[in-house]
């Protein structure tokens, strides 16, 4: 029994993309199907990073093919993955060299901002995407530290940085420019607002699919002014589940949407602690917090970490554990977190209806 | 977040900004009327009973149009206010309520007995000044 372009079609229509939920046929991710006599091959292009699932992906798709298409002979599938622009106003530059920017806040400073944005920066990487860290921490800078890097950028010309690099990740922060880790950024408002906009803007970023930008806690100064002069393709929220953490991560959610930036998600921080003593589990800062929150705010639960002592340890220590522990549960759950996050920007990027109207001057 | 603007228009001889928004409805919004309620803290102050009346802004130009972020504009108007950063809400607010707030702003204008017009357009227009002596 033969079988035609069509046929393939149809089939991929009735396959879930796992990471997606959405068919394989939906979009443009379906290419280059080409049909000699039996045999089948086609392209899968993701919208998103998985270089870690690409071959789960594609024999989950030729599993699928092989069923629907009786009479098939050879079937190749091809998966692989190109990360999507976020679509700006013309004119309007993002940031050079930068396709997505996402921020990662919380309103309550402790609960782990820096240590989930690095392992996430860190869990894109691995999945084959360029990624980028923007330390916004002008007073308290982490990633310096967390990233195990030492020393200054090199300058690039008269106006431009390089960004310092570890572990694949191109960062920047102002941790780099200033002489000893104990200095302290004596400043107020406007300097630090200008000092940021120095790191984004002045640092060479080369060709990066995604921007991780560390932000401090609160609602002020860096959050405003990262919100008002660049579009921020999304935000992820970090809380812990305590009632108190919550309180403050929901006001700054509320604050995004008061700029118009799109929440990704939630990511819940120490929602357990495992015991390194006797691995009991236990809810030491109470249950089900970011979830009540999602729900609250209509948006989605990115994932659940433990208090572990481990996470804590290899990110101080400058490789964390998404490097440390690769194939470990921890970097397991970053993997999946940052796997979501990339799909959900990949789904706004091809929502034109976030961007920036165009502006037309005219003489009438 | 409510509605999305797709397009806005300067239309710069006949003083209007036109803004389409995603459900379609589209205002056509002069200058004066931006320029007057604006949403800066120079107008509004810091709460009721803090604005300040503008006034004299008939004739008020803008020299550009500035995105902020993905959710509002800053209207740099001829007259050097350029501190006002119109949200799409609110944007959508000065259309759907033009009629309403356009005569609430004469009101108070003609209450505290001053004019659209700026000084030297009053003269001109009382027909005084050194420039229009008797024929």
């Amino acid at each position: 029994m033969s079988f035609n372009e069509a046929d393939v079609q149809a089939a991929l229509k009735n396959l879930i993309d796992p990471n997606t939920k959405k068919d394989f046929a939906n979009g443009k991710s379906l290419k280059n199907i080409v049909i000699s006599g039996n045999d089948l091959s086609l392209d899968i292009l993701l919208g998103y990073p998985a270089q870690s699932v690409w071959k789960e992906l594609s024999s989950l798709i030729e599993t699928h093919l092989k069923s629907a298409l009786p009479g098939a002979g050879k079937i190749s599938v091809n998966v692989s993955s190109k990360v999507v622009p976020h679509a700006v106003q013309q004119g309007v530059k993002l940031v050079d060299g930068v396709k997505n920017i996402i921020a990662v806040a919380s309103g309550k400073g402790g609960v782990g901002k820096s240590t989930t944005a690095v392992n996430i920066a860190l869990a894109l990487a691995a999945e084959g995407a360029r990624v980028g860290m923007l330390d916004a921490d002008i007073y308290g800078p982490s990633q310096p530290t967390m990233l195990g890097i030492d020393g200054q950028p090199e300058t690039d010309g008269a106006n431009f940085m390089k960004p310092m690099t570890n572990h694949g990740l191109q960062a920047m922060s102002i941790g780099f420019l200033i002489g000893t880790s104990d200095t302290p950024m004596i400043w107020r408002g406007p300097m630090v607002t200008q000092a940021l906009d120095q790191l984004l803007r002045q640092t060479r970023w080369d060709n990066l699919d995604y921007l991780i930008v560390d932000l401090p806690p609160g609602t002020g100064d860096i959050q405003l002014s990262l919100a008002q002069q660049v579009p921020v393709t999304g935000a992820v929220i970090v809380t812990t589940p305590q009632d108190i953490a919550l309180l403050d991560a929901r006001k700054g959610l509320k604050m995004f949407e008061k700029v118009g930036v799109k929440i990704v998600g939630i990511v819940e921080n120490m929602s357990t602690h495992i015991c390194s003593q006797c691995g009991h589990e236990e809810h030491i800062f109470g249950s089900g917090g970011g979830g009540k929150m999602c729900a609250d705010y209509n948006t989605e639960l990115l994932g659940n970490l433990p208090l572990d002592i481990h996470i804590r340890e290899q990110t101080d220590s400058g490789t964390p554990t998404v490097v440390a522990d690769p194939d470990g549960k921890v970097a397991k759950t970053y993997k999946q977190i940052a796997r979501r996050i990339a799909v959900k920007i990949a789904e706004m990027a091809q929502n034109h209806n976030a961007v920036f109207p165009k502006i037309v001057v005219q003489n009438t | 977040m409510s509605e999305h603007p797709t397009e806005i228009k300067l239309h710069q001889q006949s003083h209007l900004l036109e803004i389409t928004f995603d459900d379609e409805a589209c205002y056509r919004l002069p200058y004066e009327y931006l320029r007057v309620y604006s949403p800066s803290a120079e107008v509004r102050g810091h709460g009721t009973g803090q604005e300040t009346l503008q006034t004299g802004k008939k004739n008020v130009g803008v020299v550009e149009v500035l995105p902020v972020g993905s959710y509002a504009l800053k209207i740099v108007f001829d007259d050097g206010h350029d501190s006002g950063l119109y949200t799409w809400e609110y944007l959508y607010a000065l259309g759907q309520n033009q009629v309403e707030w356009w005569l609430q702003y004469l009101d108070r204008l003609a209450a505290a007995g001053q004019r659209r017009e700026a000084d030297c357009e009053q003269e001109l227009t009382g027909g005084c000044g050194g420039g229009c002596g008797h024929a």
